[in-house]
């Protein structure tokens, strides 16, 4: 049986329910490497430039995972642009490039290539993948991409509607979709403004999704947003789309901003990420005019735990201060909160009583 | 359609009146000298930034935020520096889908609003339309019709671009064999000077075969044993003598001669005149044809011209390669992890160097020097051999 090997790095995180559809039609063996500990980094590091930037190291360390567990195929996607002139980062674009460069051990790469200003498409992206493994027929390719686009789009369904990505995850692996997600109402929400690879990996995000949640705090991802909330919201600041993989960060912020639901935006972003530095600079501007507050989480190979939660913690109770500074001494305007009467009436409890 | 209009409009604004107008941008190599031609023949009044220094790196690095990389910091200190004169225009190109380059010209926009500068910029593409958005560009700022005045300008500027270029590669040549020490330096700043005062597009014609004339009446050792070096890199790193702390400088006074390849007016022809116009084989062609075994694709930057130059050069028998580029660059860190396995697979020694605004020069040159010694007693090796 054929078998492919897929890094749980990078693209795994965002678009692994489609590859999971695709292959598994086209009657290919998925393999996954394992969950990214401290030895992955470490691997990762021995290979690389000490420049390079976490998620690409973390990237090596599990491609060197899957050849240890002896996975000779591996899928390694370069995704130039996803538009015309809307580039991604020169490292996403050469990750192919990279590894064959600095690998020394024989194994095959499947590398194909997105890039729509030279118009290479959707499609050709993934018939060059199939031609690889000797699949020519057209038919059964483009079932293969219905069935991708199948599963993403459940997944994506089921993040919509608030579930948590772990759980839509593995519910959309299953073909067993939640309808129903309970909503629980907390005093404080934020977004958190991160690249899923980042944010969704538990260890180099430290697991802060869960422990914002312990605080008492209600977290927004760009899995909550659609792509055409994101560009439009986007549009409606008054800037234009220019990284392909940035508009989770910028678009989801802006979408919440503009919605004026948040209480503050975390930006966690690995260190020496190059687009990252600009975009979030772009959204601190619009936070400063709209008076959201924001901090910037560097991560890195030597981030420190106890450091990190601190100001996460002292963040959070600024946020919390603030609330209930605004709620006892200014009377709420009715008529915008008249709605969720209900809800606000909670919420102001909890804050009060915290 | 309604957002393109929009983009459009951001990218040449036009509130100044164009006869008070003033012009300036940043500097990037001579870019200076030919620039100021041109847009003088047109009509213009312009401002010259200052030469980069530490006083303008400090300003930049105040107003830009931490993570960008080093020739935005400088770029942004030209335009505070040039605005504080009296400058009111401010011209940059960019290159959208290459790297954070083209975000430079928006974030120094707002930045500079936001620090309460009145003025306009005016912002040309390079990738694909590029002479006619060239022209528009210029034609913007000057509001100038007349069509021998651009053909005065352009010819002019282009001509002092490849006098420059001709001036610097002869100095690379004659720097390391000179008897007198000094004595290329010396030549090559009174060209540029002259260069710069040229005002006819005949007499700037003629400068090329004069530098070359000039240069050969220099005293050399024809018969020294001279390693060749290529030097690679980021594009404004390369050709800013601040930024790479006058490395080209060192290389010639330790000896060597120091082959760039990266030249401001090859470039420029190359991506300004019309395909119809252009036979030769630019020197992106040539780094693809040469980079193949690596690189796949182009990602970006100078990524692919670093890994193909440095093929290039182990094939034609260059001795050694010294790679620079700027803290955090995104293509040059993906070229940095080729260069390992270009250098031992096709035997060629390469030094990697990464500059900020922090970088000693006493530790980089040390590490400069130990590399020389290290190509000049492989080269000894070989003619033994």
């Amino acid at each position: 049986m054929k078998k492919i090997g897929i890094p749980r790095a990078i693209s795994y995180y965002n678009n692994y329910p489609f590859y999971f559809g695709f292959f598994n039609k086209l009657g290919i063996e998925i393999i996954l490497s394992d969950k990214t500990t401290t030895k992955t980094i470490n691997d990762g590091c021995k290979y690389v430039v000490s420049d390079t930037c976490l998620p690409i190291k973390v990237y090596v360390g599990h491609l060197c995972n899957l050849l240890d567990k002896g996975c000779d195929t591996i899928f390694v996607p370069s995704i130039q642009s996803t538009g015309f002139k809307i580039n991604n980062c020169s490292k996403i674009r050469g990750l192919p490039e990279i590894i064959r460069n600095i690998i020394n051990k024989p194994f095959k790469m499947i590398e194909p290539t997105l890039d729509k200003t030279e118009g290479i498409g959707f499609y050709d992206f993934w018939y060059s993948v199939a031609n690889d493994f000797e699949i020519y027929d057209k038919k059964l390719i483009k079932s293969a991409i219905n069935e991708g686009w199948k599963i993403y789009n459940d997944f994506h369904n089921m993040t919509l509607k608030g579930v948590s990505y772990n759980k839509a995850l593995k519910a959309a692996l299953k073909r067993k979709p939640i309808e129903h997600n309970d909503d629980i109402i907390k005093p404080l929400s934020v977004v958190i403004m991160g690249h899923g690879y980042n944010l969704f990996d538990e260890r180099i995000s430290l697991n802060i999704i869960k422990k914002l949640e312990k605080m008492d705090v209600k977290v927004f991802t760009s899995l909550n947003v659609t792509p055409k909330e994101a560009l439009e919201s986007i549009k409606e600041l008054g800037e234009v789309q220019y990284w392909a993989n940035e508009l989770e960060l910028t678009g989801t912020s802006a979408y919440y901003m503009l919605k004026g639901e948040i209480d503050g935006i975390i930006a966690l972003s690995a260190f020496g990420c190059g687009p990252d530095s600009l975009m979030v600079d772009e959204i601190a501007h619009h936070c400063k005019k709209a008076e959201v507050p924001l901090i910037h989480l560097t991560i890195d190979e030597q981030t420190g735990e106890a450091g990190f939660i601190t100001r996460l913690e002292a963040f959070v109770d600024m946020l919390l201060r603030k609330k209930r500074n605004i709620l006892t001494k200014k009377p709420i305007k009715i008529k915008e909160y008249i709605q969720n009467k209900n809800i606000d009436n909670i919420k102001k409890e909890k804050i009060l009583a915290s | 359609m309604d957002s393109t209009e929009k983009l459009e409009k951001t990218k040449m604004e036009n509130t100044i009146p164009t006869k008070d107008r003033v012009i300036a941008w940043p500097r990037m190599g001579r870019i200076d000298i030919p620039l100021k031609a041109l847009l003088v023949s047109l009509g213009a009044k312009v401002i010259i930034p200052p030469p980069n220094s530490n006083k303008a790196l400090e300003i930049g690095v105040r107003n830009s935020i931490e993570g960008i990389c080093l020739p935005y910091k400088l770029n942004l200190a030209n335009y505070i520096m040039s605005l504080e004169k009296g400058a009111n225009t401010l011209m940059m190109f960019q290159a959208p889908g290459s790297c954070r380059l083209g975000n430079y010209t928006k974030m120094a926009q707002k930045t500079l609003k936001s620090m309460g500068y009145n003025f306009d910029m005016v912002i040309f593409d390079m990738y694909k339309s590029k002479m006619k958005q060239t022209l528009q560009a210029f034609w913007h700022v000057t509001h100038c019709i007349n069509p021998w005045k651009y053909y005065k300008g352009f010819s002019l500027g282009f001509n002092k671009f490849f006098a420059i270029d001709t001036a610097e590669r002869l100095l690379f040549y004659t720097r390391p064999r000179e008897l007198n020490k000094g004595d290329a330096e010396k030549c090559y700043e009174k060209w540029l000077k002259i260069t710069d005062e040229t005002n006819s597009v005949w007499e700037a014609k003629k400068l090329k075969k004069q530098i070359i004339n000039d240069f050969k009446k220099i005293p050399i050792d024809k018969n020294k044993n001279v390693p060749i070096i290529y030097l690679i890199g980021e594009f404004f790193v390369l050709l800013d003598p601040y930024t790479n702390q006058n490395i080209e400088k060192e290389l010639g006074e330790m000896g060597v001669e120091v082959q760039r390849q990266i030249m401001f007016g090859d470039w420029l022809e190359h991506v300004l005149k019309p395909s119809i116009f252009y036979h030769k084989e630019s020197h992106r062609e040539r780094s693809v044809r040469y980079a193949e075994k690596y690189m796949k694709r182009a990602i970006g930057g100078e990524c692919i011209e670093t890994i193909g130059d440095t093929v290039f050069a182990a094939k034609h028998g260059v001795d050694g390669v010294i790679h620079i580029s700027p803290f955090s660059c995104m293509p040059e860190i993906v070229a940095q992890n080729i260069l390992p396995k270009v250098s031992k697979e096709e035997d060629i020694p390469v030094l990697s160097l990464v500059l900020d605004e922090q970088t000693g020069k006493a530790g980089y040159i040390t590490r400069i020097e130990a590399f020389i010694d290290l190509v000049k007693r492989k080269k000894i090796k070989k003619i033994n051999n």
